[in-house]
């Protein structure tokens, strides 16, 4: 008996098979393995989160044998980890590009495992809207939120329509209450710079600051702490300035700054506006790099 | 979605609630054949009679005609004639990604459907070298022993357990296999694992390890994989090798592995 659900079983299945293709279980953590795609030749992109230890890593490639695997990278702010491979293994075909998912597109996650190869789950895009920072700091060029049961092992894997065409990256770690898809385009973007410069630079004042209200219902940023020797304290910003515009843009939240800060690049100048004892000045702040997390 | 109602309508038609003794802690089971035979799991029939309960409502006293723990299926057989038999597919050629729909009757709930995709197919650690279908469906307790059934309502496989979120059913190759061969040879044991081996729990009085004079309290040297490929090894006699009291020397029991007596 042929009817619509078994044409459309058919071509989910067509899809895994097709996607599978270019996923690997990744093993970088106790117990659960994860999964990597294929992004270009020799390299697999992961969710970072599940990378637990850099060294002897190892993944299980689509023709089912294993090889080592080394850490081109990682930027948390993604939830993007960076693998390299070498050998035969790495000439995987990285995976058609999908059109812009709207809410309501079916979408699936493919990922792999040692011991039962390729697998599947599917449920709908649920929503999708524009550039989004993520609770861990960076920004996803879009938030494509899935509404589909992640596993253990499913973080990492190809979010994909029912094609087989990549979407994103999935991971669980972005938002507690769903799966994201990490946008290509964003994927795009930090493989590039996890590849030549080996890190994801972001820019940094060194400031710790608080919204505050000014009395003319403006809003600025007081400087609460400094830190010694940091971009802004070297450009003469001092305890107890109230930033109120940061490269010509108002600022009236910490969002705001980091906003300004991504579109600045390191190393950079930007000019700051504060206020000092009611008195506006400009001050040039030089971009510094945010020291890494370790 | 056009097509899952008619399915999941034929397909529930198929479908029975089984109990022992207790109404509330009942399984599920299929159909399998129009004069009587219900599939469940093992784990759902435990005794040698169970209460099965068709879509109709209508109630009927089961004998448990084979069981298999290490497959975890069993084959009830009720008195009734003209039944809405399930119709098996074939497993084998089940592909992660394919539509799958559950029907069983989760926490008592007679009937209920749930829908997904298979995940993956392969081996469960803890639950030997077989494979095992798992699916992205939604199951719960009481869906154990009913279909998971393809999109041609065809069923594929037996809903047996969750295991991380995600259903795992036996394929339904294997349960074709059982009713056409009967159980495979069991120790009749309980078993907890240990680092050093297997400890039994409990042992039935009749079953093969009994026979074989082991106790509850000794530990099986090896593990689940290792014990059922001696099983499964087609020898009418195999050696199993032991601790008794948690202390060496290890000692060798030798069972007799012929296909355990039908319960009665």
């Amino acid at each position: 008996m042929t009817n619509e659900l078994t044409a459309l079983s058919d071509e989910l299945a067509a899809a895994v098979e097709r996607a599978g293709q270019a996923v690997a279980a990744v093993h970088a953590r106790p117990r659960f393995s994860s999964s990597g795609v294929f992004w270009r030749p020799g390299v697999i992109v992961t969710a970072e989160h599940t990378i637990r230890h850099e060294e002897d890593i190892k993944v299980t490639l689509p023709d089912g044998s294993n090889a080592p695997a080394t850490l081109a990278g990682s930027d948390a702010g993604t939830d993007i980890a960076v693998l390299r491979i070498e050998g035969s293994g790495a000439g995987a075909a990285p995976l058609a590009r999908a059109a812009e998912p709207v809410p309501g597109n079916l979408a699936l996650t493919i990922g792999r495992s040692e011991d039962s190869g390729v697998n599947a789950t599917m449920g709908i895009v649920s929503a999708v809207s524009g550039p989004w920072r993520t609770w861990r700091g960076g920004r996803l060029d879009r938030y494509i939120r899935l509404d589909l049961t992640m596993y253990p092992g499913s973080s990492g894997g190809a979010a994909v329509n029912t094609a087989g065409e990549v979407i994103g990256i999935a991971t669980s770690a972005l938002s507690r209450i769903a799966g994201v898809a990490i946008p290509a385009s964003t994927v795009d973007r930090v493989v590039e710079e996890i590849l030549s410069r080996g890190r994801v630079a972001r820019g940094y004042l060194g400031v710790g600051l608080q919204p505050v209200e000014l009395p003319d219902h403006h809003k600025g940023l007081i400087v609460l702490s400094l830190a010694p020797e940091g971009p802004a304290a070297k450009a003469g910003v001092l305890i107890g300035d109230i930033f109120v515009s940061l490269g010509g843009q108002g600022v009236a939240d910490t969002d705001d700054i980091q906003g300004v800060l991504e579109a600045h690049g390191v190393g950079q100048s930007v000019e700051a506006e504060v206020l000092r004892g009611g008195q506006a000045r400009k001050l040039a702040i030089a971009v510094g790099e945010r020291p890494r997390r370790d | 979605m056009r097509g899952f109602g008619e399915i999941a309508e034929r397909l529930r038609r198929s479908t029975a609630q089984v109990f022992q003794g207790d109404r509330r802690s009942g399984g599920s089971g299929v159909v399998w054949s129009a004069d009587g035979v219900i599939l469940t799991n093992a784990h759902v029939a435990r005794g040698p009679a169970a209460q099965v309960e068709l879509w109709d409502g209508r109630r009927f006293e089961a004998r448990v005609e084979s069981r298999d723990p290490r497959r975890d299926l069993a084959a009830l057989r009720i008195g009734a004639k003209g039944l809405e038999a399930a119709t098996p597919g074939d497993s084998s050629a089940l592909r992660p990604g394919e539509l799958v729909i559950a029907i069983g009757n989760p926490l008592g709930f007679a009937g209920a459907l749930s829908t997904g995709v298979v995940h993956s197919i392969g081996a469960l650690p803890g639950m030997g070298r077989q494979p095992w279908i798992r699916a992205d469906v939604r199951l719960a307790p009481g869906n154990s022993g009913g279909p998971l059934a393809n999109a041609q309502g065809q069923v594929v496989g037996i809903n047996t357990a969750i295991v991380n979120g995600l259903g795992v059913a036996a394929p339904a190759g294997r349960a074709v296999e059982f009713l056409a061969r009967g159980a495979r040879p069991s120790l009749g044991v309980t078993l907890r694992p240990l680092p050093i081996g297997l400890l039994i729990l409990d042992i039935e009085p009749d079953g093969a390890a009994a026979a074989a004079s082991l106790r509850a309290g000794d530990i099986l040297l090896g593990s689940f994989d290792d014990l059922g490929d001696t099983l499964d090894s087609g020898r009418d006699v195999a050696p199993l090798r032991f601790l008794r009291g948690g202390e060496r020397p290890v000692r060798e029991a030798y069972v007799r592995l012929r296909a355990r007596a039908e319960v009665a």
